[in-house]
């Protein structure tokens, strides 16, 4: 199967962000949270104890096989579920496949990989839709539950917390450099292992923490998606790129010029709002902006709690979690990349 | 001259290419690239800058011919300080906190002790090893209002890599969350914690 490139498909966030300001957002009382603040999900209350997030993700195939693609696709789709602190319910296939140029067999395991990774999740897939088109696409439409007064967004942290990832950084690396054959058999295989992981263990840490500032690592990279929650927190963020855990060499990938188009497109879109210190290493400056394909959780806590919440991220399995940066009072610049 | 034809390949393979022939290239010396796709000349042009290499560009017929200039060294030992906007260097820290108190040094006349905390602050930027961290609690957080009198040496120290904090409830108390100009909000945990861990504590 072909592969692209997950979600450094990704449209321009420049040119994205130039499109939404002119579209209307809905005004309704029910709506808690929109675009308006960056945020995965939208978030919409039926009452005083129910509210609904809604998100929806697709991308084109980020590895030759159609299950472990199904697999990375639905698990990404669910993702933004986890990072709103919902618990996701149902989902929809959303499928572009083109019949007539690939075997019926890679549609059928593509779905399946999907049901697979949603039934670990919990969520139960209850249609979809499919469009005859090349490349293929896949993803979900995904609800979820949550309670109206305990929704985590982009908008909620706050100057004096840690910054904590989950997940390491440089899918997007590992995947071009896979294509050009510079990228090793383990570190693929590492970069699958983590794509495919469900952040929902680490969602219910930050649960169980009171958590109420986070976001998903994707498509904008780790800078971009830090911009859009300072943006809407209203706070500057520090980030020691020294401290951000890689996948495999990716390091060495991007030393060698495997610098995949959709970094360029992420440092074009946040290098205005960003501080990038004097003696910041070139290739971690690149992986600051590498589009991850189902990132890290990204969420902020206060120093006290820091360590019993990495205790039991590594507990439940996410043994790369790490503070990686810290929430400051907003300043000149919103992000400083420090080595 | 070497030539690295790229045409017909996407990014990020015209990048890596760039990357080997700069690589191997001496110092002073010269090399081409061609693209024919535009979205890797703007890529190859940003990596060609970042990475301090000169080139000039010649378009024809939908194929972009770099000629490349490699100056002196390339990629990792490539100090940034040129093209970052402000200008830091590296100031040494020593092993030491201060901990501001109070809007005023000293006991005594209240003008005076006001006039003697500004010069303590800046005369700290002067210091050959810096404080590690500055730690503004009680009545010292209005030193980093806005419309303080020293509240530009204070920026400049967090410029010159001092931490400052500042006591969150001490800010609420005198009403001046809007105007903080630097330093991040700490609470007393997190002052605790940088007062017990530092061998020094200086509270002028």
């Amino acid at each position: 199967m072909v592969e692209y490139g997950g979600c450094s498909a990704k449209i321009s966030p420049k040119q994205l962000e130039e499109i939404l300001k002119y579209l209307p957002l809905p005004e309704d009382p029910n709506i808690l949270v929109d675009i308006d603040t960056h945020d995965d999900a939208g978030v919409y209350r039926v009452n005083d104890d129910l509210a609904l997030v809604l998100t929806t993700d697709f991308f084109p195939p980020v590895c030759s096989d159609p299950f472990e693609f199904g697999q990375i696709a639905a698990a990404n789709s669910i993702s933004d579920v986890y990072a709103m602190g919902g618990d996701p319910i149902l989902a929809l296939n959303i499928m572009m496949f083109p019949a007539s140029k690939l075997p019926m067999e890679a549609y059928a395991e593509i779905l399946k990989g999907g049901f697979d990774k949603a039934a670990e999740a919990g969520v139960r897939i209850i249609g979809g839709h499919t469009i005859d088109d090349f490349p293929p696409k896949y993803g979900l439409a995904v609800v979820g539950y949550i309670h109206p007064q305990k929704i985590i967004t982009n908008a909620g942290i706050k100057p004096g917390e840690r910054l904590i990832l989950t997940k390491p950084v440089g899918t997007g690396v590992i995947l071009a450099g896979h294509r050009l054959g510079m990228a090793s058999d383990i570190a693929l295989e590492e970069a699958k292992r983590l794509m495919k992981l469900l952040n929902k263990s680490g969602a219910e840490v930050m649960k169980k923490y009171n958590v109420r500032g986070a976001t998903d690592i994707t498509g904008f990279g780790l800078a971009g998606h830090a911009l859009k929650m300072a943006k809407a927190s209203g706070v500057s963020i520090i980030i020691n790129m020294k401290e951000v855990p890689l996948i495999g060499n990716s390091y060495h990938l991007i030393d060698d010029g495997c610098i995949p188009g959709a970094s360029f497109r992420n440092l074009d879109y946040a290098e205005k709002d960003i501080y990038f210190a004097p003696d910041l290493d070139y290739n971690l400056k690149m992986l600051a902006f590498d589009a991850q394909t189902s990132g890290g959780l990204f969420f902020s806590a206060p120093s006290e709690k820091v360590k019993e919440i990495l205790e039991d991220l590594h507990t439940a399995g996410l043994k790369d979690s790490k503070v990686i940066g810290s929430v400051i009072v907003q300043k000149e610049k919103l992000i400083y990349l420090n080595n | 001259m070497r030539i690295v034809d790229t045409k017909g390949q996407l990014c990020p393979a015209p990048l890596i290419a760039a990357r080997k022939a700069l690589k191997e290239t001496v110092d002073g010396d010269s090399f081409i690239v061609l693209t024919d796709n535009k979205t890797s000349f703007d890529n190859l042009s940003r990596f060609l800058s970042d990475n301090k290499a000169k080139f000039v560009v010649i378009e024809s017929e939908g194929v972009w011919t770099l000629t490349v200039t490699k100056k002196n060294g390339l990629g990792s030992d490539i100090k940034a300080e040129e093209y970052c906007a402000p200008v830091i260097s590296h100031f040494e820290k020593g092993n030491y906190v201060v901990a501001i108190t109070s809007d005023k040094m000293g006991d005594g006349d209240a003008e005076l002790g006001h006039l003697l905390i500004g010069n303590f602050i800046k005369a700290l930027k002067d210091l050959d090893r810096l404080p590690q961290h500055i730690v503004f609690y009680n009545k010292g957080v209005t030193l980093v209002a806005k419309d303080s009198q020293v509240i530009e040496h204070i920026k400049d120290l967090e410029k010159m890599g001092v931490e400052i904090h500042l006591c969150a409830t001490c800010v609420n108390f005198y009403k001046l969350e809007s105007s903080i100009a630097v330093g991040t909000l700490s609470n007393m945990y997190s002052i605790a914690e940088i007062l017990a861990s530092s061998g020094n504590v200086i509270r002028p």
